[in-house]
């Protein structure tokens, strides 16, 4: 996202090579976030590990290293289950998001519209607001005794006592609340890709007698698809890692892998080693993910002016 | 003819971007009308306009307590985190370095961890390192998540600007300082104020992290969670919800705007 680099990484190379006389050095600058960083980011997460291979624990006595909550979680069909499950949930809403919110960019980005800032803002702004409290909305319209089912009722499509029931509390409800909160989001990269796409090159293709439809398939969308990869991560990097939706709408049925580490840690039957082990985990895939695809996360793309 | 869309496409994706519209923004407005209606429930029939739970949310002291520690954390952690990203963003802009790469790395990373993670890995440190909870201990989570952000904002701005300004103060003798001081805080100031808004409503609506080390003086989203499992509460948590969604909505745009019109003006 930052930025232009191979890495995914801010490549402030244009102004960085110039030569400046602000003689601050770099060191000096980067110390304090650097320092912050490694004692409050790096030292935790490596605490975790400490505490997934035993050389740490919640309970007194003998310590030493161990790969024991490794094996055990690496044989459990219990969080290995609940981890594909998570992926699977996280994968659909991510397709979901994409698909929303790829035609909105593309009317937005190629339909000629004068207000398309406007109208982007319009798109974004609700992503702005509070989360807990889009989910709220949710909850209060799913709910047996909510908006939608009294709603129903109300008209005389239901009667009160057969109300649409597993809406909320459902994985259905998960998927909808992260589709809804996900999608303003998404329309961002999408639209900066399709917004900086050459319009010659699809005047050259229809001049070669492609089609609308030809030239889309074999010219926009393969342009548009750095916007489209990134706007697929940026859903399914956070939400792979869901708790608090799941916890809000999810009910048993919509428990995800985020909630298993949570409760892991939470007051009642803390497990901490074997939660660290799955914090990990997720943490690993998660760097694997944003490694493999850093060059679509242009971060600069994403803050363009 | 339109080489990317056609009269009727034109037409279709219009029609789509509008239900699109609707489906964000229909349930923040059912939450706006249940929160003037008359009953416990937020139910249809409509029951009667009150200003009831308005009232109530205003006499309600946990609540109060929750909205102003907020605001310490928020202020706390948005001041930390813009410091922090105007030093590393003066550096990534103006500096080259070794591992340059890995650096920028470093400091983006914590935009791609899972809230969860980051969350446990906090408890474990401030466990082991002793660190009772508290306001502190969020703040210190928070001004690692808002960094980045602020980072992002502010490169940009300084790739705008041209460097010859600041050998130009150097050579008529500025300090590095008074060149920082003189020319180039002018000239990131909107930029370092929207980091700040940034940073400031990052962490005023963050639950996930706070939930894991916050102290006995609870946040407002570490409230509003809890008061989402109390019926008899829902009510005025729609009406808080409702100001607190309109208020983070106006600044935020505001400052957008602002921001635009800011950089406008300095570039002429």
């Amino acid at each position: 996202m930052a930025v232009e680099g191979e890495a995914g990484v801010p490549a402030v190379s244009a102004s960085g090579r110039r030569r400046t006389r602000l003689d601050l050095t770099a060191p000096a600058l980067l110390g304090f976030p650097v320092v912050w960083l490694v004692a409050f980011f790096l030292v935790p997460i490596a605490i975790v590990a400490a505490y997934s291979f035993d050389i740490y624990s919640l309970f007194p006595g003998k310590h030493g290293f161990t790969l024991a909550a490794w094996r055990a979680f690496l044989h459990s069909s219990v969080y290995l289950g609940l981890f594909w499950k998570s992926v699977k949930m996280s994968l659909i809403v991510s397709a979901v998001v994409v698909a929303l919110a790829y035609p909105v960019a593309y009317y937005l980005a190629l339909s000629g519209t004068k207000r398309k800032y406007v109208l982007l803002l319009v798109l974004i702004a609700p992503f702005l607001t509070s989360y807990l409290l889009r989910v709220l909305a949710w909850k209060v319209i799913l709910g047996n005794e909510g908006v939608l089912n009294s709603f129903l009722v109300w008209v005389g499509v239901r009667s009160r006592d057969h109300p649409i029931s597993q809406l909320l509390y459902s994985r259905f409800a998960v998927m909808l609340v992260l589709t809804y909160v996900w999608v303003p989001f998404v329309a961002l990269p999408i639209f900066v890709s399709l917004e900086s796409l050459d319009r010659r090159l699809l005047e050259a293709a229809c001049d070669l007698g492609a089609s609308r439809w030809q030239a889309f398939r074999r010219v926009t969308l393969p342009l548009s698809l750095p916007g489209v990869m990134a706007g697929f991560l940026f859903v399914f990097i956070p939400t792979v890692g869901e708790f608090v939706t799941p916890s809000l709408v999810g009910g048993t049925s919509g428990y995800m892998y985020g909630n298993q580490i949570s409760d892991l840690f939470s007051t009642g039957f803390p497990d901490w080693e074997t939660g660290s082990v799955l914090a990990l985990f997720l943490l690993a895939v998660v760097a694997v993910l944003t490694a493999a695809f850093a060059r679509f996360l242009q971060v600069r793309q994403v803050t363009a002016h | 003819m339109d080489v990317a869309l056609s009269a009727n496409g034109k037409r279709v994706l219009r029609i789509f971007f509008g239900l699109l519209v609707v489906f964000l923004y229909a349930p923040i407005a059912i939450l706006l009308i249940f929160s003037f209606n008359n009953s416990e429930l937020p139910t249809f029939p409509l029951s009667g306009f009150t200003l009831h739970w308005y009232h109530q949310f205003l006499t309600n002291a946990d609540l109060k307590g929750a909205l102003e520690t907020s605001a310490v954390v928020a202020a706390l952690s948005s001041v930390g985190a813009v410091l922090l990203g105007v030093l590393a963003s003066v550096a990534l802009a103006r500096k080259r370095f070794a591992a340059k790469a890995a650096v920028s790395a470093l400091l983006l990373s914590p935009l791609v961890i899972p809230y969860v993670v980051f969350g446990i890995s906090l408890l474990l440190f401030f466990h082991a390192a002793g660190i009772p909870r508290s306001i502190l201990t969020v703040a210190i989570g928070h001004i690692v998540i808002s960094l980045p952000y602020t980072i992002l904002v502010l490169v940009p701005r300084l790739d705008q600007i041209d460097v010859a300004l600041e050998e130009a103060a150097a050579d008529l003798g500025a300090s590095p300082l008074q060149t920082f001081r003189l020319i180039v805080l002018p000239l990131i100031l909107p930029a370092v104020v929207s980091a700040f808004l940034i940073a400031f409503t990052t962490s005023f609506d963050e639950y996930a992290l706070a939930s894991f080390v916050v102290g006995t003086r609870i946040t407002f989203p570490v409230y509003l969670y809890s008061a989402l499992r109390f019926p008899s509460q829902l009510p005025q948590v729609i009406a808080v919800a409702v100001v607190v969604m309109v208020l983070s909505l106006i600044v935020v745009v505001s400052a957008e705007i602002g921001r635009r019109v800011a950089e406008r003006r300095l570039s002429l």
